[in-house]
């Protein structure tokens, strides 16, 4: 039996008003809010996020595949599932790919984790997804994207939902594009493309999918959808047969925005965390054609408890003071950044302990210490000092709310962390406001964009408050 | 060691913001200020040390900025650099190399020009990765904010030491920031690095501070008032406190180790000291280096500025030349314009901020921060 062993979701803390949009151009926009990730997020930090929230140190070592779903990956060249993969420590020999293309890519990830596990080729897969897509200034599209993340463990053991079946079907149908020379998503949207691309294809998956496992829609307790604006979906489950108000479950674009390809794995991940054992749940994702999976809960399905329940994460948020926070933070409004090369050696000599996060234990005294350390700082031993993997929460141990530091945002608190299990980091605090930033505050640790520099996006942890 | 070197000359630019002056000016103003302060010829001069955190735009990272400035050619000269102890290290240096027997005439010259290196603070060097996003003032303010947790210390107390060095600086014709500043002036300031506003931090600066040292018995050839060296000493501990579990972040132990050193060697006890300039980078800075330097217990450094037993007349005036913070701090002069005042001080030139018969000065500089601290006591002859 294969099937999803955890589930985890992840959105940004910020969110922006449309009406805040619609004011800026004179335009109207709807009612509600898009999610926005932080100005140093993007689509690999976010799916980050949202995989540690689906394994646990221990079953890290299990862990021998990474699959990362985005079509607003922060690099064309250069394969972000094993950046990914090595900030979260998984093992080297990892089997980590991207899915990239359409919306749907992050249910041909999950295929492929699905189909790798059934040949018996993989044993542990994660399946994250995340997006910040980027609309052009003034035009509808800025309502409708919103920036999110979920993340997916696979296995063959103690699972909350089997893998039971699937459907895809194919074919050229230009609805939402971006070509290699463009950087805002490109829509064709409204009745046309809904009846002719998303009903059509997402629609023809779904009725086989049911066909051949000889199902009513009356039998399936949820479907789970991507939806390419707020009604499609509801439109879509209603054609099918389904009952929306009591059977879909698609990310609210009104309250966060529609998140690409990170839709399809955050509808999953609230359908599960509804979900009673038995539940048949469909999910369904489309671009250039569709995929449809249908899985079944398991027993284990209620007593699996995600890091923060999706009401919560709903909850947690701080509103974005001005849409032109907004253009800064997606830099859509070019602005020089403070930065510096980081040199490759220098990377590839640290690796482990600046992006693997590991510091030194001391057999002689016990300290726990970073960076990591050829002399003990406590006893000055110099043998006996062993790798130690850092925790990713703690306790402030003092900070300051710096306005000096040159930084894409002011002001930028930095914070002395003292870590559970030993070990003091020193980090800069994000997505915050000030009166969380006191001693003694618990905070966790976040694999951001720390600074740009020699052409490249240079990512390291950061402190942010536990929400 | 005590009494074995003494100050012969010492010179000092005018602080500030000296757009229209290069480097090599500053070198030179200073130096020969501090040979005709001696009445030496340049000549005599057997080595030098230059104490400077960024060498001239010329002089690449090595000692030639000073001597391609002053034209001192043939003879040995060494740069210094230990982050805010850099000044008072060079100094150090010199003491040694007389003690040594090497040398019986030394220079030891400060300069620094930060206006010259862009507008925003101090440059930023180090990794590329670790520590990113701390600023000089952000990394102090690491320590205020856990002291003042600590002690249920607010920010007026802070305040408190922005006012009486800017009282004193404000009567130091050498000073950068010639002017008194209020309490209300100081809280209402914008906020630099919590808890630091912009009166609580010291100015980036321009100058240059020279000193000249000679073998101690040799000190009556060129006046009577030298000033004898009684001690000095210089510690280094970590310089990335904020990666230490085991620091508490309420002093710096450098601060004490050093201050342990140059007690020791003067045999003298904090008690002893007449007045003292100490490093207030930032205001918290001097509160607690008061506490590390033993003129008063962990905790009671507000009380000791608070109480105005730190002001010119109290019975251990801080920083009356008017401190980092009124007069400026050009990191690797800083240490030697300390000096400076101590021997003006010591000599009885103090003018309207002589204190009163000093009879052991002491200097101080701390940077890293915390990472290595420097002392130097001098007495009067």
């Amino acid at each position: 039996m294969v099937g999803i062993a955890a589930y985890s979701v992840y959105l940004p803390r910020y969110r922006l008003e449309r009406s805040k949009i619609a004011a800026a151009w004179g335009t109207s926009q709807s009612s509600g809010e898009v999610a926005v990730a932080n100005y140093d997020e993007d689509a690999l930090t976010m799916a980050i996020e949202a995989a540690t929230g689906c394994f646990t140190d221990s079953d890290v070592s299990l862990l021998d595949g990474f699959y990362f779903a985005s079509t607003s990956a922060p690099y064309r060249e250069k394969q972000m599932a094993s950046v990914a993969a090595t900030a979260c420590d998984l093992p080297r020999r990892c089997h980590t790919s991207d899915f990239c293309g359409s919306s749907r890519a992050s249910l041909s990830a999950l295929l492929a984790g699905f189909y790798a596990l059934r040949a018996g080729a993989l044993r542990s897969v994660v399946v994250a997804a995340g997006e910040t897509r980027v609309a052009q200034p003034e035009s509808e599209m800025e309502g409708l994207l919103g920036d999110a993340a979920a993340a997916l463990r696979l296995g063959t053991e103690d699972l909350v939902a089997e893998f039971v079946d699937a459907t895809s079907v194919s074919e050229e149908f230009t609805h939402f594009w971006r070509t290699d020379e463009q950087r805002f998503v490109q829509a064709f949207p409204g009745k046309f493309s809904n009846t002719y691309g998303y009903n059509k294809d997402l629609g023809e998956a779904i009725r086989i999918l049911l066909e051949r496992q000889k199902l009513e829609p009356g039998s399936v307790a949820r479907l789970a959808l991507y939806s390419p604006d707020a009604r499609a979906a509801a439109d879509l489950a209603r054609e099918l047969g389904f009952d929306p108000k009591r059977q879909l479950i698609s990310p609210p674009v009104a309250a966060i925005g529609s998140a690409g390809a990170a839709d399809a794995l955050l509808a999953l991940a609230i359908a599960l965390e509804e979900a009673k054992p038995g539940d048949l749940i469909i999910v369904g994702a489309y671009g250039e054609g569709a995929d449809a999976l249908l899985l079944r809960a398991t027993e284990a399905v209620t007593a699996y408890r995600p890091r923060r329940t999706w009401k919560q994460w709903l909850e947690a948020k701080l509103m974005l003071s001005s849409y032109e926070k907004y253009l800064k933070y997606r830099r859509v409004v070019e602005i020089d950044e403070a930065g510096e090369a980081i040199n490759n050696v220098l990377e590839f000599k640290e690796l482990r302990q600046d992006v693997r996060l590991y510091g030194s234990r001391c057999g002689a005294c016990g300290l726990v210490q970073y960076p990591m350390a050829q002399v003990c700082l406590q006893c000055k031993a110099r043998a006996g000092l062993t790798d130690h993997k850092l925790s990713k929460q703690g306790t402030i141990f003092t900070f300051t709310i710096d306005n000096l530091i040159a930084n894409l945002e002011h002001p930028l608190p930095m914070a002395v962390v003292d870590l559970e299990g030993g070990g003091r980091v020193y980090l800069q605090v994000t997505d915050f406001s000030e009166s969380e930033v006191t001693v003694g505050a618990t905070v966790g640790l976040t694999f951001r964009r720390l600074h740009e520099g020699g052409g490249n996006h240079n990512y390291f942890w950061k402190a942010r408050p536990l929400r | 060691m005590k009494d074995q070197v003494a100050v012969i000359g010492v010179g000092c630019t005018k602080f500030g913001d000296l757009f229209e002056t290069s480097y090599e000016e500053l070198i030179c103003e200073a130096a020969f200020e501090a040979f005709a302060d001696a009445g030496i010829d340049p000549a005599e001069i057997q080595a030098a040390y230059l104490g400077t955190y960024m060498p001239g735009p010329s002089g690449g990272k090595a000692a030639v900025s000073l001597g391609d400035a002053l034209r001192l050619y043939d003879i040995p000269i060494t740069r210094v650099e230990n982050y805010c102890a850099t000044g008072t290290d060079a100094f150090r240096n010199g003491c040694l190399a007389i003690e040594s027997g090497a040398c019986d005439v030394v220079l030891v010259l400060g300069a620094e020009k930060l206006k010259d290196r862009g507008g925003r603070g101090l440059p930023r060097f180090g990794h590329p990765l670790l520590a990113k996003g701390n600023s000089a003032p952000g990394l102090f303010a690491l320590a205020a904010n856990r002291y003042m947790h600590t002690f249920g210390m607010g920010r007026e107390m802070l305040a408190k030491v922005a006012v009486k060095n800017h009282y004193n600086g404000a009567r130091n014709p050498k000073a950068h920031l010639r002017m008194e500043v209020t309490e209300e002036k100081v809280l209402k300031a914008p906020i630099i690095a919590s808890p630091f506003g912009l009166f609580d931090c010291c100015p980036t600066t321009d100058g240059a501070a020279a000193a000249i040292l000679c073998r101690a018995d040799l000190a009556k050839r060129f006046r009577s008032d030298y000033i004898p060296v009684k001690g000095y000493g210089l510690a280094v501990t970590t310089g990335r406190p904020f990666f230490d579990p085991t620091f508490d972040y309420l002093g710096f132990r450098s601060t004490q180790m050093a201050a342990r050193q140059a007690y020791k060697m003067a045999g003298a006890t904090p008690r002893d000291i007449s007045f003292a300039e100490v490093h207030d980078c930032f205001t918290w800075t001097e509160i607690s280096n008061t506490e590390d330097l033993g003129f008063c217990e962990k905790g009671q450094g507000g009380s000791l500025v608070a109480e105005g037993r730190t002001s010119l007349s109290g019975d251990i005036p801080i920083n009356p030349s008017g401190g980092l913070k009124s007069f400026g701090h050009p990191i690797g002069a800083s240490g030697v314009r300390m000096i400076y005042e101590c021997v003006k001080q010591l000599q009885g030139q103090g003018g309207e901020r002589q204190v009163k018969n000093p009879k052991l000065g002491l200097a101080h500089n701390v940077g890293g921060p915390g990472a290595v601290s420097c002392v130097i006591i001098l007495g009067n002859n």
